[in-house]
Order: structure tokens, then sequence, then C-alpha cells
């Protein structure tokens, strides 16, 4: 085990040179000039040239790639190009926002989407199986964009239940007043998709030969379900949540922006606009990191509870 | 990686035909399958429809008043008097001496035009209310189910070329071709896949439909790719595959006149999976600005347009798109899973 | 001892202006929005609207603008009168005001600081620090006597030597400030008054090195109290302010009246905070207004028919709710520029030249275009057509004159008919030679854009002329315009200072490669342009000017847009608010009046 572990993580540094290759590449080689977006409404070639020196894209491409990896090296990101604001502040204070809304919306959506499961696998091949797996069929097909209008136009708006948008400066306001309606919308699109999941989870579960000789020891079907089921599902459970976390910090750009949430997804469509290319290289690679990471954190659980499970 | 190494079936080698067969026998029997594979094959007619041109084919055409209302809800009260026309069409007094080169050949035309008006009639509603330009909504939500099932599929058989070319070489041949495709994977996989899609939509640089499908194409192979890798690694080893070694197939033919019938129902499935999650891509794909062109329409422009109409009261376009890639990506979605019992019957 | 010192200072300053800023109510919170994100408060850095708000609020130029004069009218601020102007508007003189001091702050060491008229040396040879990269050292550049030399030698050495003198940037005392210009300009005054051309301490500039954005001290009457990177900025009423007191002149209009009786002789500013949200949607911004979750919002083009009536009005429902609006035109010109130049890197370009049978496709081009669906349908109403290239509120504007491009895509293809731009088979129109005709058309991803893109599509199909689209994001496209690259493009310009001059100069042709994006090279043009430039605001400028919009028409260089209105919508209890021209923000103007919130 820790011989695998420690060969995992050595492939860490091909796979880090891969993305880094790919982002200096995107960014740097075919991510255009961001000299004329800083230049302002009348500027003339000197001036041009001179941002370009001062933000060093006139280096030549393999000095710049060398300056990019001591930068990740020293984890340093230098400065945003258009705020002057240091990349590592920009990530740390925008980090905890995302969370805020994040882990309260991960850790309801899975409790819901599990116990919802459950009792679809408990109930398999019913007709409340079927109704609540087509339910979720349909929640799925629609888009978290219109789920994300409606919502905030009738709840917050219409209702008055919610703050229409908004971010205050305790961790006690922003998570109970100003995340409930986003964290709502979010379990709302990821509840059909989990609860599909999770009960594919549960049914592989339960035709395993462990929950046969379970039953035929005599043990109730409840019993069954709620000790040898649940425990064994788990497992796939807690690393797909695992596995989620670091794409969702840069994808729930969508909920940051209507609801004027300060987080790491917003700062990165921010960063497009602006072509601020040391915030979005940054976010890039810390996001690779952490990905890499839990890939390997959940490969590890695995097999520290599952010995079946062969590694590759 | 290795949660689907676990999940996967064990059937195959039992010859090809048998499972189709089988699959099709077992499909029958559920209904819910076979009402959405109606719905679908409808979805297909009405595209082919449009594609030919026997429907939807002027959507373009402002047929009526800008943002006319559904026909049920009657027309908005008369506008208060259309905006006066500029006081200004004639010439105005000028001072500047400033000749104009093209004066000549502009009086004679004038005095040859008749005061013709080009102004056509337009319709105050509209069967299922217009859009801005007052073009109709549902000719719109027909073209967008085209361009949109379009985008969905061919993205999703690109994905899967990809994904069954690459994971078939990994899987196949293993030692540093394996290693090279992994390092390939896991590089993909470790970017985040909303910087993953600008960034290759900057790559490309275009707006159209065909960018649209590369970009989700070439996103969204890795899936697949984790997939049919696992189950060559998996046949290569079966005996069928082995005797075709001793009559002397070459790798090639063995990868994918042999091995390829009996992965491809988890190709299959992938391929409905991935059209669906393609579908709604393509909304957030519009909202961040790389969605299709101009001269066409999607469920994802629509969307994006009508973002800002609920506010002004006028929801039809919202609730035209969003009905009709609901209906499709449910049925869909339920095909899929109806496809995937019948391909799979060990799963219940 | 310091607090006796502080005492006595404000004792002073109490005999100077009986009215110091006791006034300022610090539970008086105004709660604005931003649509888009700030990018940082150090004045010479940044070039968005949203941070020079902030920017106006905390520092302060030489001059300003008078809050209700329309047009714009220049006033003294820190500056004891307005310049004096010698040597046919080569110099120009300003004394300083005594006893004005920055903002308290840790770099001052808990000692009073002084404004003296070497900090506004200091802050404008700031503009052409090559390292800061100033998007608006334009402002400056090549004007001052002996400033770019500086410039160019902090090229050569890496580091701007602030010590050196500058011949044309002269203080003669502590409380005087001498510059002199290169050339004769008469519209000097309005850089002195530019919202970013306020005075910051070099002390602080030092010893915040990297992180001025987020440091700013000034001696407005505001000061950054917290700030959460684009997501929420307080600013709070500077104890240390000088302190103002509201006095304006009304004009006619009876709003203007309204609001002087109301507002006359309070003390400025008289709200003690200022909340800025930044919310990036238009349906999070309308909702929060509308659940009076805000005071001021005005960036709602999107939805304005929800609360404007097609006459310009708010709808009843929302008067008798005791919101009330306030309505402006920008100044500012939308257009869309054709390519004049011969070539486009090296493909011919259809829409170039001064021939007759280019202009008229040009012509042809501006009279299909359906400017009144842009007005209707994108800016939902709210704007107004273009006739002349300098917008309303701006000197040189002229409010009679009419463009001679009439909207009229028959005239337009019976034009081209007769130019034989022939159609071929599909129905699009070939050049004369009977090669195919296609123009490109460049655009941003955005929705927004989108919205032209479709115009610009349905117009030109009207005439048979083949549109393609390009899309670029705005930085490519900036890029592709300075080179010339770009073969038609919508555009906008809001007035920097309200001088038609600021407008005049996207036209000349030696601007080419900067602000003339058309590239045109008209030497008719560029010889009125150059007479206009060295006189004063004047009839004779004026008719000069309607010479050059004349011939921009007949050459056809641009399709005049329109100018977009701005309205501002306010809650109840905002009182004393008029959207200025050209000051950033008007917070130090208003007040909050409790008594109508509830």
């Amino acid at each position: 085990m820790p011989a695998y572990a420690v060969r995992r993580l050595w492939q860490f540094f091909p796979t880090l040179l891969g993305v880094v290759l790919l982002v200096f590449a995107l960014f740097n080689w075919v991510g255009g000039d961001p000299a004329y977006l800083l230049a302002g409404k009348i500027s003339n070639p000197e001036q041009i040239e001179n941002i370009r020196r001062q933000l060093g894209v006139d280096q030549p491409y393999a000095v710049q790639l060398w300056i990019f990896v001591k930068q990740i090296a020293g984890a340093d990101f230098g400065a945003s190009w258009a705020t002057n604001e240091k990349v590592s502040e920009i990530i740390a204070t925008r980090l905890g926002p995302s969370l805020t809304v994040l882990v309260p919306l991960l850790v309801i959506s899975t409790i819901l989407a599990m116990a919802a499961a459950m009792l679809v696998t408990y109930l398999r091949g019913s007709l409340t199986d079927r109704a609540i797996m087509i339910g979720c069929t349909v929640g799925q097909s629609v888009s978290i964009l219109v789920y994300i209008i409606v919502a905030q136009y009738v709840l917050a708006y219409q209702f008055g239940w919610f703050p229409v948008q908004g971010w205050g400066n305790n961790l006690a306001e922003n998570l109970l007043r100003y995340s409930a309606l986003p964290v709502i919308v979010g379990v709302i699109v990821s509840l059909a998709p989990d609860i599909r999941l999770y009960r594919s989870f549960f049914l592989e579960e339960i035709n395993q030969d462990y929950v046969r000789t379970a039953r035929s020891k005599g043990l109730s079907e409840t019993r069954v379900m709620w000790v040898h089921v649940l425990r064994n599902a788990a497992i796939p459970i807690v690393t797909n949540v695992m596995i989620q976390l670091p794409g969702m910090l840069v994808g729930a750009f969508l909920i940051e922006r209507f609801f004027s949430i300060p987080g790491i997804g917003r700062e990165v469509i921010l960063a497009v606009e602006r072509s601020d290319f040391p915030v979005l290289k940054a976010v890039t690679i810390y996001v690779a990191i952490v990905t890499m990471i839990v890939n390997l954190a959940a490969d590890l659980l695995y097999k520290a509870i599952d010995p079946r499970v062969e590694l590759e | 990686m290795s949660t689907n190494a676990l999940a996967l079936p064990a059937g195959g080698h039992a010859g090809s035909r048998g499972l189709w067969v089988l699959a099709w026998l077992r499909f029958c029997r559920d209904r819910v399958g076979l009402v959405s594979l109606a719905v679908v094959v409808i979805y297909f007619a009405i595209v082919a429809a449009s594609r030919i041109g026997w429907i939807a084919g002027d959507w373009s055409k402002e047929v009526g008043v800008s943002y006319a209302p559904p026909s049920v809800m009657g027309p908005d009260a008369a506008p208060a008097a259309a905006a006066a026309p500029d006081a200004t069409a004639g010439p105005v007094a000028d001072d500047t001496g400033v000749v104009d080169p093209l004066a000549e050949e502009l009086a004679e035309i004038r005095n040859g035009l008749a005061g013709l008006s080009d102004s056509e009639p337009r319709a105050a509603t509209l069967a299922f209310g217009g859009d801005k330009w007052g073009r109709d909504v549902l000719q719109k939500a027909i073209k967008g189910t085209e361009t949109s099932l379009l985008v969905g599929l061919a993205a999703a058989l690109l994905a899967a070329f990809l994904g069954t070319l690459f994971g078939a070489q990994a899987g196949y041949h293993g030692g540093w071709v394996d290693d090279l495709f992994n390092w390939f994977y896991s590089v993909f996989t470790s970017i985040p896949y909303l910087l993953l899609i600008l960034a290759i939509a900057a790559v490309l640089n275009q707006k159209g439909t065909a960018t649209v499908i590369l970009i989700l194409g070439l996103t969204g192979w890795t899936g697949i790719f984790r997939l049919v890798r696992a189950e060559y690694m998996k046949h290569k080893v079966r005996e069928y595959v082995r005797a075709a070694d001793v009559i002397g197939a070459s790798d090639a033919r063995r990868m994918f006149v042999h091995i390829l019938p009996n992965v491809s129902h988890v190709v299959l499935v992938q391929i409905s999976l991935h059209v669906v999650l393609f579908i709604k891509s393509e909304v957030v794909l519009s909202f961040l600005g790389f969605g299709v062109g101009v001269d066409t329409v999607s469920w994802g422009s629509m969307l994006n347009e009508a973002q800002n109409e609920l506010i002004l009261g006028k929801w039809w376009q919202l609730a035209a798109a969003t009905a009709a890639m609901a209906v499709l990506v449910t049925a869909f979605s339920l095909l899929t899973d109806a496809l995937r019992d019948a391909l799979d019957p060990r799963i219940k | 001892m310091l607090r006796a010192r502080r005492f006595a200072a404000l004792a002073l300053l109490a005999l100077v202006l009986p009215l110091a800023s006791e006034g300022a109510d610090l539970d008086k919170t105004l709660r604005v929005t931003f649509p888009t994100a700030e990018t940082g408060f150090d004045p010479v850095k940044v070039s968005d609207v949203y941070s020079g708000q902030v920017i106006d609020a905390i520092f302060d130029p030489l001059l300003t603008y008078d809050y209700l004069a329309r047009p714009a009218r220049l006033v003294p601020n820190v500056a004891e009168t307005l310049p004096l102007v010698a040597d046919d508007g080569r110099t120009y003189t300003l004394k300083i005001r005594q006893g004005i001091y920055f903002a308290a702050d840790p770099v001052f060491k808990g000692v009073k600081r002084e404004l003296t008229a070497g900090d506004y040396a200091y802050s404008i040879k700031r503009f052409l620090d090559p390292r800061n990269r100033s998007p608006y050292a334009f402002l400056f550049e090549g004007k001052i006597v002996g400033l770019d030399e500086l410039a160019a030698q902090a090229k050569k050495t890496r580091r701007f030597d602030y010590d050196a003198k500058a011949a044309g940037l002269e203080v003669p005392d502590r409380y005087t400030l001498r510059i002199r210009l290169r050339r004769p300009d008469f519209n000097f005054s309005h850089m002195l008054a530019f919202p970013l051309v306020g005075a910051v301490a070099r002390e602080a500039i030092e010893a915040y090195g990297d992180d001025t954005n987020s440091h700013p001290v000034g001696t407005g009457p505001y000061l950054l109290k917290r700030y959460a990177r684009s997501s929420k900025i307080v600013l709070e009423a500077n104890p240390d302010y000088r302190g103002k007191i509201w006095d304006f002149a009304p004009g006619d209009d009876p709003l203007d009246v309204e609001i002087a009786a109301r507002m006359k002789g309070r003390k400025l500013p008289a709200i003690g905070t200022v909340e800025i949200s930044v919310m990036d949607e238009t349906q999070s911004r309308w909702l929060a207004f509308q659940r009076a979750e805000t005071d001021i919002e005005y960036q709602l083009v999107e939805v304005a028919p929800t609360f404007m009536t097609e006459d310009g009005r708010l709808r009843p429902e929302f008067e008798r709710r005791g919101i009330r609006l306030d309505r402006s035109v920008d100044p500012e010109i939308t257009y869309t520029f054709f390519n004049m130049q011969e070539k486009i890197g090296d493909q011919p370009n259809p829409l170039a030249g001064f021939s007759k049978e280019r202009i008229a496709l040009r012509r042809a081009i501006a009279m299909a275009y359906k400017i009144d669906d842009q007005i209707r349908i994108i800016r939902k109403g709210q704007a107004m057509r273009a006739q002349f290239p300098i917008p309303p509120g701006v000197a040189g504007h002229d409010p009679r004159y009419r463009s001679s491009i009439p909207y009229d895509p028959q005239l337009a293809n019976a034009l081209l008919d007769k130019f034989q731009y022939k159609r071929g088979p599909d129905g699009y129109r070939m050049l004369p030679g009977g090669k195919p005709l296609v123009i490109r058309y460049w655009s941003m991803p955005t929705e927004r854009d989108r919205q032209f893109d479709e115009l610009f599509k349905r117009s030109l199909d009207s005439i048979g002329v083949r549109l393609e689209i390009h899309k670029d994001r705005f930085a490519e496209l900036n890029k592709l315009g300075h080179e010339c690259r770009l073969m038609m493009r919508a555009a906008a310009w809001i007035a920097d200072y309200p001088d038609g001059d600021n407008f005049m100069q996207l036209l000349y042709g030696p601007n080419t490669g900067q602000t003339n994006s058309a590239c045109y090279r008209s030497p008719e043009f560029d010889r009125l342009y150059e007479n206009s430039r060295s006189m004063p605001d004047s009839a004779e400028r004026n008719r000069l000017y309607r010479q050059m919009a004349r011939l921009m028409e007949v050459h056809t260089v641009w399709i005049l847009a329109d100018s977009r209105y701005r309205n501002v919508l306010l809650q109840p209890h905002v009182v004393g608010y008029r959207k200025h021209p050209v000051l950033f923000s008007e917070w130090l103007y208003i007040d909050l009046d409790p008594g109508s919130r509830k």
C-alpha cells in the first residue's frame, strides 16, 4: 500500500508537467495579447510595448515557460494584471465564500440523495421507484440556468423568503442568510443526478454475495440495508463527492454570479473577461493539483476499505 | 479510477448477434423505454423535416411585432403611437459647403423611385409568441431543436470516436502506449472542465456550430476512454481474441473487428448519455459566449436571450426552449436507462 | 499633544469654514451597486468607470465641475480660482488653497500632512511613469514641456526620477503650480478636473508599493473603510475633510430648482457611509433594487421596459411607491466604422477608399442599417439617435444639425444597382467586376453583441450584401483595430472631458493606430481638425465641427448610431441626485432623508 501511494505520487510529476505545458501553451502562446486590454482608450505603440515589457510577455517563450515553472515551484504567481492584487491573496480570499456555499450544498445534497436512493433501492421495481426515477430524469432535463433564474425570481423576489443576492462579513450571516438560496438551488440541481447515481451504487451492493449470505442467515431486509449495504455503498458515494469538489470550485460560477458570491468561479469568469492570465494560470494549476490529490485519496480509500479492488 | 472496473459486466463473448437480439426482446418489454423511444423518434423526424426545409425553413423571418404574445393571451395593448419617424428625412439646411461626391447619382435615383413603402404587415400575436425581432418562437424552438440535437449527437459521436480509439489502443496494447494515453487522460481530467472549455474555445477562436461540436467533443472523450480501456483490457485475454491471434489477424483487426462489436454496447450507452450531457453543456457554452453563430439558433442561444425576458414578462421564449429541451432530454435519458437495462441485464 | 494639535487645526478650519465636515452622519448609509468588478483605487492604474467613481470620492483634483450647470462648467476645487491661462493657452498657473490635509493614515506617522502644489506635480508625473503603465497617460503625454523627456529617460533607466525637474511642471512656491505646454491647448483645464487627476501623497505611494490599488490616501470627502475586492467596497466620510457647503445655482429645470431648494446650505458630505456591492447580473440588480436592498440603480437597460413608459417616464406603479427617476443622455456616441485602408492584412478591402463606387457601397450599408430597430429593440427605447459626432452636453454639440444619411434601404438598393454591384444567383451582390463581395464584421462573443450581429445581418441582407461575422475577445479586437485590420466594427466613445475635441480626434488621420480605428485619412478633414484644435470653444470652431461632420458623412466613414439615456432609479429617501455628465460619482452632493424612508 505505501509503495503504491509512493508510485502514484511519482506519477504526479508527469501529469503536472502535462498540465503546465498545456496551460502555458493555451495562455502564453494562443491566449492573445493582454496589452491592448490594459492600454486604455487612447494609446500608442510605445505604450503597448511598455505594457508588454512590464508584463514580461515580450520575452522568448522559453524564458516565459521557465518563469512559469519557477512560479509554480515557489507557489507565487505574482500579481493580477488587472488589479495588481497578489494572486495568492485572490485565491485565499475567494476560497472561503466558495466553500461556504459548496460544503453545505454537497453535505445536504449527499444526505438527501442517499436517503432517497436508499428508499428507492428498498422499493426497487415498485411504482414508487419508477416514479421517483422518472421524476429525477425530468428534473435533470432542465438547464441550471433556468433553475437559477426562476428560483431567484420566485423564491427571493416574489415570495421574499431570501435576499435576492448579497454577501456579508461574518460566517454565520453568510451561511444562514446569503447562502441559503444558492444552496437550495444547488441541491435541487444536483439531487436528481445524485439519486440516480447512488441508486446504482446501492443496487451494485445488493447483488453482492455477502448480502445474499446475510439474508440467508435470516437478517431482516431493513437490517441488511442499514448495516451492510449502506456501509459498503458509502465508499463510492464519499469518493464521488470528494472527486466532485475541485471541479465545482470553478463550476459553480453561474450560482456565484447570480447571487453575487465572491467565490472562485466568479473570479475565474472575471479573469477570463479581463484576460487576466496570472489568475487563470494559478487557478488552473491549483485545481489540477487538488484534483490529483483527491483522486489519489479516493483510490487509497478504496484500497484500504476494499482489498478486492486491484490497483493499477 | 477503479470504481468502474468493478461495475463492468461479464457478458460479451457469447457472440454479438445473440446479445443484440436478446437486448431488443428485453427492451420491448420496457414500456417506459418504448414511449421514450417513440418521443425520440418523433424529435428526429422533426429535425429531419426541419433539416430538409419542410418546416421552420423561414424561422428567421420577422412575422410578428416585437415580443408578440402567444395567441391565447391576446395582443398587447396598442403601444403609444409608434415613435414618430425622424422629421428630417429631407435635405437639411447646410452651411458647411461640403460637396457630396454622390449627389448627382442620388438625386437621379431619388427621382426614379416612387414613394413605395416596404413595410410588411406584422401579426399582433403568434401561436406561441414572438421574440424581440418578432420571429415565431415555435419555429425558433424547432430550428433550435435541430441545432441542439445535431450538436449533441455530433459531439457525442466525436467524443465516442476519440474515447474508443484511445481506449482501444491503451487497453489493448498496454505498456507504454497505455502509459501515454493515461498521461493524456490525467492531464485532461486534472484541468477544471470550465477552464478547459474556455481554453479550447480560445484556441479554436471561431464561432459556429462546428466549433461548439469540437469544443464539446474534444473535452468530453475522457469518460468513454476510461470505460473502453477497461473493456479492452478484459477482452484481450479472452479465448476468442487469442484464437484470432492464432489465425494471424493483425492487431488492428483484432481491436476493431473482433473486440469492438463485443464492447459496442458500452459505447452505445455512453453515446446516448453524452448526447444529453452535451445538449445541456451547449446552454452553458452559450452563456459564456461560445454558442452557435448568429445565422442559426439553438436552445442555448434561446435560453440566453430569454434570460432577461422573464423579468419583462415575456416568458414564452424561456418556456418554449425549456419545454422542448426538457421533453427531449427526459426521453433520451429514459431511453438510455432502458438501453442499459436491455444491454446489461445484470443490474436491475 | 497630538490631540491638542488636531483640535487646534480643527478650530482653525472652523474659522475658515464655519461648517466643516462634522455634518456627515455615519448612520446614513447609501447602498449602491457596480455591475462589473472594480480594478483598484490608484488613480494612475485604472481605466474603468467603477474604480473611477471610488477614486472620485477619495481624491481631490485641482478643479471640478459645477454639480448642476449644464453643459458642465469648470469650477475650482482645491485651487483657489480657475487657472490663470497665459501665453495664448500655453501657460497655466494655479494657486492651491492652504490648510487642506490628507486623510490620516499610518504612513504619516500621526503627523498631519498638508496638501501642496508639489503633490500635484508628483501626481501628474506618475501618469507618465512607465512602471505604472497608466491607461490615462494620454491626458498628459506629449503636452507638458520636459515631461516626456523624463518618461523617455525612465524607459532607459527603468526608474522614473521624480526628483528631476520638468521644465513645464514648476512649483515656484509651496502652493503654486505652473504648467507650461508644448503647444496652445484651451482644453487643458479639463485635464486638471479629470477625476483621476487627484493628488496622491508620495509617502503613501512609496510606502504601499505594489499595493497602492487597495490603499488610497487622498484629501477627498471619503476614505476607504472596508474593502473586499470585487465584492464589497465601504467608504466612510473622511473626518479630516475640509468640508463643503451645498451651494449651486439651479438653471431652468424645475427638478434642479426643487433640488436646490431642498439641498441648499447642507454640509457635505452629508452621507456618512457609502456601501458598494458588485452585482454581475441584471436580474439580481433589478430584483435587489425592487426589494429596497439598494438605494440607487443605474445600469438596468435590459429590463428598462418594466419601469419605463415608451415616452421616457417612470411607470405609474413605481411613481406611486415614491421611486424617482433621473434621466439624462450620456455624453457618448455609438457608431460603426468602416475600414478605409486599401488592404486589410494582405487582402483587398472592398470598403476602402474615396472612389465613388466605394463610397456608394459604404453609403448603401449606412442607409440600410436599421437604426430604429437598434434603438427600439436592442436599447429598449432608451437611446436617442445621434445626428452629430459630438453628443449633447459636450461643447461643440449642435442640436440642430441633422445627418444627411437617412435610413432608406430602397435608395440603398438602387444605389448599388447603379454602381454595378450585381446580384449573383444566390441573391447576394458581387463586386462590379463580378468577384464575390463579403463584408467582415467583428464583434465580441457576448449576448449583447449577438443582438447587434443579428441586426447587421438583417440590415445587410435587405440590400443583398453578404455579411460574415467574426468573433474575438476585447483585447484582440483592440489590437486588430490598432493595426487597421478590422473591416467593420461597432464602437462607442464616451467623453473623457466635455469638449468636442475629444470626439473629433477619433477621425484625425495621424491618430490612425490609436483611436482612429477607421484609419480614415482625409487631408481635408485633417486640415479642418488642426484648425479647430487651436481655437477655444466658439461659434467659429462649431462651424468647423459642422464641416467635419458633413465631410465624415459624405465620405461615409461611420454609421453614426445613438447616444444612450441613463435612467437612474432612486429610492424615495435619496435626495439631491442629478446624474453629472462628467463627474464619476455624485455621492458627495446627495443626502438621505430618513423621513421619506418608511
